[in-house]
């Protein structure tokens, strides 16, 4: 059996070669303009080798070849530019698909999802980045690690077969000694890597607690304990990263060598060109292309942290972009009545718990207002949770209009509904902006008499700039009830023809209460309506349901009664 | 952006010692790597020149060299590394500090976009300044130097040669501010894209009951766009940052060519030395573009870090605080609060009287301030007008460690930490045995649940308590609360979370356990098993008498 974390290895490097196979094409521009660029390096070292060879008195070079090295090293140059920017643009391409990816995923997710906000953002933006490295860097590096060295190796061999095996040998020799290095190192060090995290992770949670720490008159201990965990931390990663270090220096040692036997090799050349050599051109040519060969192999290894940061954000994306988007029906046209039945509907968010709904059935007709009651916890958002698509019941049945609404898409199901939750979300825009959310295509007079119909109008014509104030994230603050009102008028707009309601005056101090209430009421009016509330004063609005511990107690016994 | 670089580098003043070894080694095996291509390149030249001895010579150095270096490089890494981390332990301690100072009520807990986890990965980032610029340039210095030096007997051909180098070596600093630009455009994009994300997800009932799904996809598509289009011109100036340093590499390699060609046969020894040395110092400042773009993201980073640091301190301890008071009753006359000027105000003409042992229960709506009064009372706040006293001295007067000391709080925003129970709960009594902490979770109404658990007070929380639900962490935090020995309990809403049978329950011990102590009870309605000994409700900024 994989464990959990093979089997999240297993997906991330899965999302990742899915990714890189996308990006074939894409990374085959900078893969080739990398390689021009070598080739104009090749050609610069032959002509200045031949320049140092006609100094030394061997041969014949000018001023001419010295014009042509400098124009092959503004060539080369420009080739690096041009590699760059294509390098960027794959990268772009591949993040914004993903993004776009994880974003729609999370929203599917819904509410149910009990990531936090920050961890979905994270996803969304920070991990997403985090893989751009893997794309824009790593991708192209890995590949010119491979083809560079050999193109080089080649040129070598061709001025002088000897040097050229001397090169070939030693990039052979590469993987093997970073193998045999970098194994054992590399597991160590991707679990300090998780360990690094780690101590990031703390820092970042006791810098949110921060106040917790403060009211108890903990900082300073705090502070004592990170430097604390910080030093521990430290000599054990340093122990980590004297083996781990070795892998490159295990590259060092070999660009040393292979320079140093190269070197030696051309050292027949004191007293005349012995048989077999082709000469001081090709001596120096050898001898300058030693650090062009090992030049990509430094440019992989610098871009192999990257691969190391994109498989901890793959591993965390792919979960999420392995869920399939749930199957189903579309709404053919959004009927004007809707009547909610619920037969035996069971539902349960924890097995460890009693369920939230434990065989619940009520009948909803068409323009009734039905208030399900009871204390918390008897189920009642659980109910609208399911109506808005938000959760999928375990068994029983719910039928809009007499069809199976877990049949439909959950977007589709929720085209049939205007939601006020119990805490509404105000969005960074303007008051007029967050009501016209609920139907973008309503008209200004639309959204106007909205406002009206909710009461907001009132309290917008005190605020600095009306409908028009900025609200939100870093606006104008309103108070809760204010913000319901504007919940309560993105309602109206949306002219839906269930309307859901979740502890609409929960947090509503009793004037307010009362004001909302009476908007509620205009609301309700000619649509099918469902209203979940403890609150008292809420069992005016319709027939009352109440609900203990996910069934209904008295709504059917009383509808009996009354038959 | 030159200014916080400095400000950095003086935090790390405690580690200078490690952070100059560390550069030394830097300094030392660029030289070595110099040496080793020199030598080379030296020894083949004086075979071809036939020069005899001198390269036999040459070639017998390089062979030690083949182990010195990379041996050098290896102790670089290790050195620089072991440096990096001791300065980054050390602002992160003092990024901790300077904030429980300055933003004690905590900043961005409930922020869009995140801007708490931004600064602390600007603070991991930090490592960046040293790594990845100031090593590299270093190393390139260092190398630059010494190909002077070792050309400096023909000045002539030291200039050719040293020049482009020279120059090579300070394009990253022209080019660092306009970069600091860039990279300031690009962490502003990526905020705004931040927010694009986190805006719909907050709300996500709201997005999805609007069915606007489609259109959150399209503003978060069109802000990566736009971020994509930042990051592009940041990464285009490294690009020709790139491009112009190897034409300056070049340049000098062609440079010594060329003055080889003009002097002829008896220059040439001296031709091929600088050769070699010029490529070889290529290599040392090939890492220099990169160097310019960690100084740009060090300098940006920095900044904000700053800038978040160097917040006023909200309530400043006074210079000499007054003695401590023998009682704790609290009084407010005519406070006067808002959170910011151009908000409205929280409370105007606030008079609340609280004797010793009252059990106050505080009512009113949400954004009526009953949260603000315990952020006054706690001293993470400051009254505009008007004054608080406990036990008859000032609050101003006091240092807020010693009222903190005696008011414990329940906050809505209190949070587990990633630490067992155990060590959550002692954050309130660092010193309480177990049987004291068994109380406390037992008072709170989640004893039984604890000691289900198998690794009962050692169990991990997990971030935030996220191995609980959060009406389990809410009593976790409550638990903490009751173990601590404050003579005054603030409780704000302490039965969120709750459900009803458990609330009721806690409610109705609540006056026994906590008899004999102040206790101010925060909530915007009564159950009716409270029994404080008075009720006050906040209107429009004051407090009135009620019932409940």
């Amino acid at each position: 059996m994989l464990s959990p974390t093979a089997a999240r290895d297993g997906a991330a490097r899965a999302l990742l070669r899915r990714e890189a196979r996308a990006l074939r094409l894409p990374v085959l521009a900078p893969v080739l303009l990398g390689l021009a660029a070598i080739l104009c390096g090749i050609a610069g070292a032959w002509l200045a080798a031949r320049l140092l060879a006609a100094v030394l008195g061997h041969g014949a070079a000018g001023a001419g070849t010295l014009a042509a090295a400098a124009a092959l090293a503004l060539l080369g140059a420009a080739l690096g530019l041009a590699q760059e920017r294509s390098q960027l643009r794959a990268g772009e391409a591949a993040r914004a698909r993903l993004r776009a990816a994880a974003f729609a995923r999370l929203l599917a997710a819904g509410p149910a999802d009990a990531r936090g906000v920050g961890e979905k953002a994270a996803l969304v933006v920070d991990r997403v980045e985090a893989l751009d490295g893997y794309f824009a860097r790593w991708l192209p590096a890995a590949r010119l690690a491979l083809l560079g060295p050999a193109l080089v190796a080649l040129a070598a061999a061709l001025a002088d077969p000897a040097s050229g095996l001397i090169l070939l040998l030693a990039g052979l020799l590469v993987p093997a000694a970073m193998a045999v290095t970098g194994i054992g190192a590399a597991q160590a060090s991707r679990r300090q890597f998780d360990q690094l995290q780690n101590l990031s992770g703390r820092f970042l949670d006791r810098m949110r607690g921060l106040s917790t720490l403060v009211l108890f008159n903990r900082q300073e201990a705090e502070a004592e304990a990170l430097a604390q965990a910080a030093g521990e931390l430290r000599r054990r990663t340093l122990r980590v990263l004297r083996v781990a270090f070795l892998s490159v220096t295990a590259l060092d040692l070999l660009a040393a060598g292979a320079l140093a036997l190269v070197a030696l090799r051309h050292a027949a050349l004191l007293g005349g060109v012995p048989a077999g050599h082709p000469g001081p051109a090709a001596a120096i040519f050898t001898l300058l292309l030693v650090p062009a060969f090992f030049a990509p192999l430094r440019g992989f290894s610098a871009a192999y942290h990257e691969r190391l940061s994109a498989a901890g954000a793959a591993a965390a994306l792919a979960p999420l972009l392995e869920a399939e988007p749930a199957p189903g029906l579309r709404l053919e046209a959004l009927p004007p009545r809707v009547v909610v039945t619920f037969t035996d509907v069971r539902l349960s968010y924890d097995p460890a718990r009693p369920p939230a709904l434990d065989g619940l059935s009520f009948r909803a007709n068409a323009g009734e207002t039905l208030v399900l009651s009871g204390p918390s916890g008897a189920g009642k958002s659980s109910v609208l949770r399911l109506l808005m698509g938000f959760v999928r019941p375990d068994s029983g049945r719910i039928a809009i209009n007499g069809q199976d609404a877990t049949a439909l898409r959950p977007e589709e199901l929720r085209r049939l509904s205007a939601y006020v939750g119990q805490r509404a979300h105000l969005f960074r825009a303007s008051i007029r902006e967050n009501i016209r959310f609920a139907r973008p295509e309503a008209t200004d007079a639309e959204v106007e008499a909205a406002a009206e119909a909710a009461r907001v109008t009132g309290f917008a014509a005190a605020l600095p700039q009306g409908l028009d104030t900025l609200v939100g994230e870093g606006g104008w603050g309103l108070s809760g009830g204010q913000a319901q009102r504007v919940a309560l008028a993105r309602a109206f707009l949306r002219n839906a023809p269930l309307v859901l309601l979740d502890e609409p005056t929960a947090h509503l101090d009793p004037g307010t209460e009362a004001e909302v209430l009476e908007s509620l009421r205009r609301l309700c009016l000619g649509r099918t309506a469902i209203i979940a509330s403890h609150a008292a004063a809420a069992r005016s609005l319709g027939r009352v349901v109440e609900m203990e511990q996910g069934r209904a107690v008295t709504g059917p016994r009383a509808a009996k009664g009354a038959v | 952006m030159w200014r916080d670089l400095a400000r950095v580098l003086r935090l790390w003043r405690p580690q200078a010692g490690w952070l100059l070894l560390g550069l030394a080694m830097a300094a030392a095996s660029a030289l070595l790597g110099l040496a080793l291509l020199a030598l080379a390149g030296q020894g083949v030249a004086a075979a071809i020149g036939s020069a005899g001895l001198a390269g036999v010579a040459a070639l017998l150095w390089l062979r030690p060299l083949v182990l010195l270096r990379p041996a050098a490089r290896w102790a670089e890494r290790m050195l620089t590394h072991d440096a990096a981390f001791r300065a980054l332990a050390d602002t992160r301690v003092w990024f901790f500090r300077r904030l429980a100072e300055r933003m004690p009520a905590g900043i961005g807990l409930a922020r869009a976009g995140d801007l708490l986890g931004r600064l602390v990965a600007d603070v991991e980032a930090l490592d960046g300044l040293y790594l990845r610029a100031l090593v590299p340039a270093t190393a390139a210095l260092v190398s630059v130097l010494a190909v002077t030096l070792l050309l400096g007997a023909v000045p002539a051909l030291a200039a050719l040669v040293a020049a482009p180098l020279l120059a090579a070596l300070l394009l990253p600093l022209l080019l660092a501010p306009g970069a600091a630009r860039a990279a300031a455009d690009v962490a502003r994009a990526q905020g705004r894209l931040r927010a694009a994300a986190v805006d719909p997800l907050t709300g996500i009932e709201d997005t999805l009951a609007a069915n606007a799904e489609a259109r959150a996809g399209v503003a978060l598509e069109r802000e990566g766009a736009a971020l994509a289009a930042a990051q592009r011109r940041l990464a285009w100036r490294a690009a020709w940052a790139g491009a112009a340093g190897t034409v300056l590499a070049q340049a000098a390699l062609l440079g010594a060519l060329a003055w080889g060609l003009a002097a002829g046969s008896a220059g040439a020894a001296m031709a091929a030395l600088a050769l070699f040395l010029a490529v070889a110092a290529a290599e040392a400042l090939g890492l220099l573009p990169r160097a310019g773009a960690a100084l740009a993201a060090a300098a940006a980073g920095a900044g904000r870090l700053f800038q978040a640091a160097d917040a006023p301190v909200p309530v400043p301890d006074p210079a000499v605080p007054a003695a401590a008071p023998a009682g704790h009753a609290i009084r407010l006359e005519g406070v006067r609060f808002r959170w910011a000027p151009d908000r409205p105000p929280v409370f105007d003409g606030l008079d609340l009287d609280i004797p010793e042992g009252t059990h106050l229960a505080l009512l009113g709506p949400s954004g009526a301030g009953k949260s603000s009064l315990a952020a006054l009372l706690l001293k993470l706040a400051a009254p505009e007008a008007g004054r608080i006293t406990l036990g008859g001295v000032p609050l101003e007067a006091l240092a807020a460690e010693e009222v903190r000391g005696r008011i414990a709080c329940l906050t809505q925003d209190a949070r587990l930490f990633g630490d067992s129970i155990a060590a959550n709960l002692r954050i309130a009594a660092p010193l309480a045995p177990d049987a004291a902490l068994w109380r406390a979770l037992d008072r709170a109404g989640i004893g039984g649940l604890v000691r289900a658990l198998p690794e009962g007070l050692a169990t991990f929380c997990g971030e935030g308590g996220a191995r609980f639900s959060g009406g389990q962490a809410r009593r976790l935090a409550l638990a903490r609360v009751l173990l601590s020995a404050a003579p005054v309990v603030v409780l704000d809403e302490p039965t969120a979370g709750l459900d009803a049978a458990t609330e009721r329950a806690f409610l109705e011990t609540l006056g026994q356990v906590l008899a004999g102590r102040t206790v101010i009870l925060i909530t915007h309605r009564l159950v009716g098993v409270e029994r404080p000994s008075r009720i006050m409700r906040l209107v429009a900024g004051r407090a009135i008498p009620a019932t409940g």
